[in-house]
């Protein structure tokens, strides 16, 4: 375990920019804290989950897929390594997901061209918002920042990450870290408990179609629960011409919206709000549990901080519970 | 990090040729196609490809060749969007890009030595041409083959020589109806949906399978008939149609609950499938 006061953070990310593209967390001039570069904002280590999606790393918002130019299909350029800090556990457990998803089947060279050539860094400790605790990691990524208050223990869970901070001195607090890991909680939270029931109740069919029409009623199809998401997947194809250059991108793509699912033909499986509501929640509490073992909601709790209507999937999920347990 | 070699990406498509177009209805046509590099597309009835114009986009068009009929294969197109509008001008020599084959195809080991009852309604006759016609290409591997189809009207049937032939031939029993009919038209079938063609039908449900291609509205009634004359929901395949944007179980456009159409299906057997939300 190496040790990086703050006094050092300068420098060591100096040091890194010079191999590799840097995303960290960073403060836009709006207030507006995402994981981004610091050219855009300065760096804001402290505050916690970060706004806006962080597996947009690797899945961006627009990905080109194919791009002619006078006819010629252009090579994708290599993209440069990608150091990126900012993931909190919850974050790390949805990216975990989300590398399954497009490893299964059909790999996704997309994907994996961003991610494989990327060393991800974990925030946790008393960074939280107000300084609240961040539970440890503990793996799954490549290195750990954790804030004792004071300084930042790096810990280094891969040989990449064991190199990034081979410069930096040893720590000399380890017991700090080793009573936390004792002391972080074994026992699910609230909310994960609500999200549990509420999955129990929705694979048992226990929810009538009344109920998402309620909250159908409340959507106003923003889309914004989609694109904060960090296991949002959905993406859209789109072709886009120009007088010599044709280039094919995909895009992210909500499934709270009337065209998502239209086919060619005028059918529309989800051709009603309160349809598409069901399948927003289902499809993570009920849907991905059967399909991949596990609920692919990890509590992030952004979708419920940006909906302007109170129906993130955690009050739904707690309305859920309330009313149909 | 690791280095990642370099190789042919997922969402690139395959350039082929088009060997010829032909009318169906003035609204369908047929693409006879073949790849450029000369290897053969490699499908199975019943599967799919993502058919793109460069400008204009993907689609996922099924495959209305069997994999018998070697070197080429055959995409029937209905023109309804930017997309199959813009494939209604290609001619014989130009190009387009296919990725694929895609998707669950139907079953061929569980189809073999089996009786058939192909229903297809409108355009579904094209995906369901590909099992039709490995059909009738290895007539020893399946039992006695029943053709079913229905169309609007005897102009907006597809393939019509198709279903001459196969309607003067031993090897299958065809039987077709249409919606409606005016005068003029030289039509010797039904008139009446296609769920009439059903109960007539002489079949024994435990050597018997039936296949389904059609509408959405299709469905429900179809299998209602079939279940009516006691075939059970473990040989009933259908084949679904969704708006797939990737083919390759990642787009998330044609997910039916925990399945994906493009994955999973488009072909399903029904009890797969019936108890799931928004399936039929």
């Amino acid at each position: 375990m190496k040790l990086l006061t703050p006094e050092l953070l300068d420098a060591f990310f100096a040091t890194l920019s010079q191999r590799w593209e840097l995303r960290l967390p960073i403060l836009l001039p709006d207030g507006t804290r995402i994981i981004g570069s610091l050219i855009d904002g300065r760096l804001a280590l402290h505050g916690g989950a970060v706004s806006g999606k962080p597996t947009a790393a690797f899945f961006p918002q627009q990905s080109t897929l194919l791009s002619v130019t006078d006819g010629t299909v252009e090579e994708t350029p290599s993209p440069p390594p990608l150091f990126i800090v900012g993931f909190t556990p919850s974050d790390l457990a949805s990216l975990r997901f989300i590398d399954r998803f497009f490893a299964d089947g059909w790999r996704d060279d997309l994907y994996f061209t961003l991610r494989e050539n990327a060393a991800i860094a974990a925030l946790s400790g008393y960074c939280g918002l107000g300084g609240a605790l961040i539970p440890l990691a503990g793996g799954d990524c490549d290195l750990e920042f954790f804030w004792d208050r004071s300084s930042w223990l790096v810990i280094a869970y891969s040989e990449t990450g064991k190199k990034l901070i081979e410069d930096l001195p040893d720590a000399a607090r380890t017991e700090v870290v080793e009573l936390l890991r004792q002391t972080t909680p074994s026992l699910p939270d609230e909310n994960e408990t609500v999200i549990r029931a509420a999955s129990l109740l929705l694979r048992a069919d226990r929810v009538p179609d009344s109920f998402w029409a309620e909250i159908g009623d409340r959507c106003i199809a923003c889309t914004g629960c989609n694109l904060a998401c960090p296991t949002c997947t959905c993406f859209g194809v789109q072709d886009w011409r120009s007088a010599n250059k044709t280039e094919r991108s995909r895009m992210w793509d909500s499934c709270q919206l009337d065209g998502f699912m239209r086919e060619a033909g005028g059918h529309n499986p989800l051709g009603s709000e309160a349809e598409r509501t069901r399948r927003r929640i289902h499809h993570k509490l009920a849907a991905d549990p059967q399909k991949w073992g596990e609920i692919s909601c990890f509590l992030c709790g952004r979708c419920d901080a940006v909906c302007p209507t109170g129906i993130g999937i955690l009050a739904v999920a707690g309305e859920i519970v309330a009313r149909f347990a | 990090m690791t280095d990642t070699p370099l190789r042919k990406s997922l969402y690139l498509p395959t350039e082929c040729e088009i060997i010829s177009v032909t009318d169906l209805t003035p609204v369908e046509k047929l693409f006879r196609v073949r790849r450029t590099d000369g290897l053969p597309l490699g499908h199975l009835p019943g599967q799919f490809v993502q058919v793109s114009l460069l400008g204009w986009g993907e689609a996922p068009i099924s495959v209305a060749s069997s994999p018998t009929r070697e070197g080429i294969f055959e995409l029937g197109v209905r023109r309804v969007g930017a997309l199959t509008s813009a494939m209604h001008t290609l001619q014989t020599g130009d190009t387009l890009g296919i990725r694929g084959p895609f998707g669950r195809a139907f079953d061929l080991s569980r189809l073999c030595g089996q009786d058939l009852i192909l229903i297809s309604g409108g355009c579904g006759l094209a995906p369901m041409r590909s099992l039709i016609q490995y059909c009738e290409d290895r007539p020893s591997d399946f039992g006695r083959v029943a053709i079913l189809y229905g169309a609007k009207s005897p102009a907006d049937r597809l393939f019509k020589d198709d279903l001459a032939r196969w309607d003067a031939s031993a090897r299958f029993a065809c039987s077709m109806t249409v919606d409606n009919i005016s005068g003029g038209d030289c039509f010797s079938g039904s008139v009446g949906l296609i769920t009439r063609l059903i109960p007539p039908l002489t079949f024994t449900p435990d050597t018997t399978i039936a296949a389904i291609i059609g509408p959405p509205a299709m469905y429900r009634a179809v299998i209602a008939e079939l279940y009516k004359k006691g075939l059970s929901s473990s040989r009933i395949a259908v084949s679904l149609e969704r708006q797939m944007r990737c083919g390759v179980g990642k787009c998330g456009h044609c997910s039916i609950e925990h399945l994906l159409c493009c994955q999973d299906g488009p072909v399903f057997w029904l009890n797969e499938i019936e108890h799931l939300r928004g399936a039929l």
